[in-house]
């Protein structure tokens, strides 16, 4: 006790200087950033270095009267719920698929893991073709069909649809090798025991499988949500936010207003009314899981 | 006790440096003259430039060839290029340079976006005194492209070329459909339905369209015909932050009901973006190509029979959209004399230089270019140089030009109307709505 209590001193300096780097960059780059938005978000600021006034809940209020501002984030909530689903469940269905031990293990793996190795601007060039009205790979095979060409990108109906396709497709790789992962650890005596038993395949999917599968669940879906959450990239390079509007996410709608139009607190103001909605998804998130872990 | 020291210190020294990066990055809340550090080698007698631009593929090609020739004519001038991406990369990184005051010493810009710019300081102004020195002034431009340059009676930007929107055809195939005079030009057409004949006369040459348009997903595209025809019917738009915009609503209704007859699947195609446009043109599918300039070299490239000319007065009034690429001085903090004097005699050897840029289509601004006739033996750029007489810019106002949220709020509004699911009454309220409410608020950049 007393040998601790002499060298608490050097141990706190050494301690401190590890969480240094770590801590200055979270000041910098986190804390620092978030408090100076705060306050840019009560002010007139432009990106030109103009205004830069006090101006109280100005901002807040009229974004809250932004038929744009809430487009944009009913938008975002629904790419949200959109992506999620498939990319929980679609991810599920395929490390399943694999674990039964189909021949070509890495192929599978491989192949459903390779495109979230690309970059976006790649995944949305390579769509943006596939889906062309005139020279697109899914047009021809309609065509082959008998069928008119659809406007995937531009139909205001079809375009959330097809990007969030293109999402899941690009995105999957990761939650399947979570899933995939959290599998193999399902220690097989659970699986011995539920055979001699007499359990069939859905009951030992139902009983075994999937609720040791829960804690993979759980993260899958706070990941994926966030993830969905902050979409921008794909829906920026393929739709641009188009047609009128329809897929313009709300990261889009901060950049469009802040960096594009300029109003640098307008834009900060927003960012904090969308913050507030992450809160809230994330408290219900953890409300729901809570009780069902508990 | 030494190695905390330590650690404390270096994190200290890049904390400050990238306190005063953030700070360029927060819009240059705080000013930052002490990093504008003097690279220049003054001891050699050679200055270097920094040059921001936006010109890729063909376009970086010949910018880059007529920077080298300047630098060989110069021998004193060394010039840095930076070139980024078109449109808001571009100039969201330009803003918040000139905005810190640590700017390039020269920039391209395109003329319609610097009416929103001059205003709020981010743009130094021209020395006319000191122009005309270098031998460019008033006379050796267009009325039209030199008075652009001025916003509040100074000169902000001087222009390098206009990029008009143009109509190229294929001769091949408008030999056959009979359209062309003896002289091998297109024949007039002034009114849409004979606009529209002559498009379905080669459209049954082609048997497959008679016009390329391609504006899918591109507020650009559509806007730039919509401009073009728009103005002819001699109707202007006025957009004055803090009034509701004043336009002709008839001749934008009437305008984009003739666009959608051109998209009727016969005459253009109805779903067609700018690659398509180009590629069927270039193929030899179609008769006519509604593009830039811009586009001449790919259209060289793929070995077509074609000329280029003016897009038809169909509505009375000659008209065409257009831009320039100008010349800007983006706002410095503490401008060096040295640099500000090289950087005006690199860009009047630029100007003098222009055939060169010519080549890529553009129809250059300095006059005496036009007059060379080096510049009335390019063909078919001679055929459209007339095109710098009509030219019209986008309606000035902080948030529109190349690039603009303007033209993507046209798209909004408008692409729907193209394909069919919105009338053209209702798209052009729902585009005039949003400019309005843009209007409504004040002017960010001078705010």
């Amino acid at each position: 006790m007393k040998a601790l209590r002499s060298n608490k001193p050097r141990e706190n300096l050494t301690g401190w200087a590890f969480i240094a780097p770590l801590g200055i960059l979270f000041i910098l780059f986190m804390l620092v950033p978030i408090l100076w938005g705060i306050y840019l978000s009560f002010t007139n600021q432009s990106l030109t270095g103009a205004g830069g006034d006090l101006i109280g809940f100005d901002n807040y209020a009229e974004a809250l009267a932004d038929p744009d501002m809430w487009r944009s984030m009913l938008n975002t909530v629904w790419f949200t719920v959109l992506s999620t689903i498939p990319l929980v469940v679609v991810a599920l269905a395929l490390a399943l698929l694999v674990n039964t031990g189909l021949p070509g293990q890495w192929l599978w793996r491989l192949s459903f893991f390779m495109p979230y190795l690309l970059a976006s601007t790649v995944v949305s060039l390579i769509w943006v073709w596939l889906y062309n009205p005139q020279l697109g790979l899914f047009n021809a095979i309609l065509g082959w069909f008998g069928i008119d060409p659809v406007t995937w990108l531009q139909d205001p109906d079809l375009a959330m649809l097809s990007v969030v396709v293109t999402t899941v497709w690009w995105t999957i790789g990761f939650n399947f090798l979570l899933y995939l992962a959290a599998l193999q650890n399902i220690p097989e005596t659970q699986y011995e025991a539920a055979s001699i038993d007499g359990a069939g395949r859905w009951r030992t999917l139902a009983s075994i499988t999937i609720p040791q599968l829960g804690p993979t669940t759980i993260m899958v879906v706070v990941l994926q949500l966030l993830a969905s959450l902050k979409v921008f990239d794909q829906i920026y390079q393929m739709t641009g936010g188009g047609p009128a509007g329809t897929t313009r996410s709300a990261i889009q709608y901060i950049f469009e207003t802040g960096f594009t139009g300029f109003r640098f607190g307008y834009s900060s103001a927003i960012s904090y009314i969308f913050f507030v909605l992450i809160i809230i998804v994330s408290v219900i998130q953890f409300r729901i899981t809570a009780r069902r872990s508990a | 006790m030494t190695r905390s020291r330590q650690a404390g210190d270096g994190p200290g020294l890049s904390r400050r440096r990238m306190l005063t990066g953030a700070a360029v990055l927060l819009g240059g809340a705080f000013a930052a003259p002490a990093l504008s550090g003097c690279t220049q080698a003054a001891a050699s007698g050679v200055t270097n430039l920094s040059y921001w631009h936006l010109l890729s593929g063909g376009d970086g090609i010949t910018m880059a060839k007529l920077v080298a020739d300047v630098e060989k004519a110069l021998g004193d001038v060394t010039v840095d290029q930076t070139v980024l991406a078109w449109g808001a990369p571009y100039y969201t990184k330009l803003a918040m340079a000139a905005a810190g005051g640590r700017a390039p010493d020269i920039a391209i810009m395109h003329a319609s976006r610097v009416t929103g710019w001059a205003p709020g300081g981010l743009l130094d102004p021209w020395d006319l005194d000191l122009l005309a020195e270098f031998g460019v002034s008033e006379d050796t431009f267009k009325p039209r492209i030199w008075e652009k340059g001025f916003t509040d009676d100074k000169l902000y930007s001087v222009a390098l070329d206009s990029h008009p929107f143009i109509t190229f055809f294929n001769t091949d195939v408008a030999d056959e459909a009979g359209v062309l005079n003896s002289d091998g030009t297109l024949i007039e057409t002034s009114t849409p339905d004979a606009f529209i004949e002559m498009a379905l006369e080669m459209q049954a040459v082609t048997g497959q369209h008679g016009l390329s348009w391609g504006y899918l997903n591109d507020g650009a595209q559509l806007w730039r015909l919509f401009y073009t025809l728009y103005k002819q019917h001699g109707a202007d738009m006025v957009l004055e932050t803090g009034k509701p915009a004043e336009f002709d609503e008839d001749a934008a209704i009437e305008s984009l009901e003739f666009m959608t007859k051109l998209v009727d699947g016969t005459v253009a195609a109805t779903n067609s973006d700018i690659n398509n446009g180009i590629a069927e043109f270039a193929g030899g599918k179609s008769g006519m190509l509604f593009s830039g300039v811009w586009e001449l070299r790919t259209l060289q490239d793929a070995g077509i029979a074609f000329d280029a000319t003016t897009i038809p007065t169909l509505y009375g009034t000659p008209a065409v959209y257009a831009d320039s690429h100008t010349f800007v001085l983006p706002h410095q903090s503490n401008p060096d004399e040295t640099k500000r004097r090289a950087a005006y005699e690199f860009m009047s050897t630029l100007l003098k230089d222009s055939i060169e840029w010519a080549g890529a289509g553009h129809i250059p601004a300095y006059l005496p270019v036009i007059d060379d006739p080096a510049y009335g033996d390019l063909v078919p750029q001679a055929h459209y140089a007339d095109a710098a007489d009509l030219i019209n810019y986008d309606p000035p106002a902080w948030f529109t030009g190349s690039g603009s949220n303007f033209q993507n709020y046209f798209l909004d509004a408008i692409q729907g109307v193209m394909l069919g699911g919105t009338t053209p009454e209702a798209g052009f309220a729902s585009f005039i709505g949003r400019i309005n409410t843009l209007l409504s608020k004040p002017n960010p950049v001078t705010v």
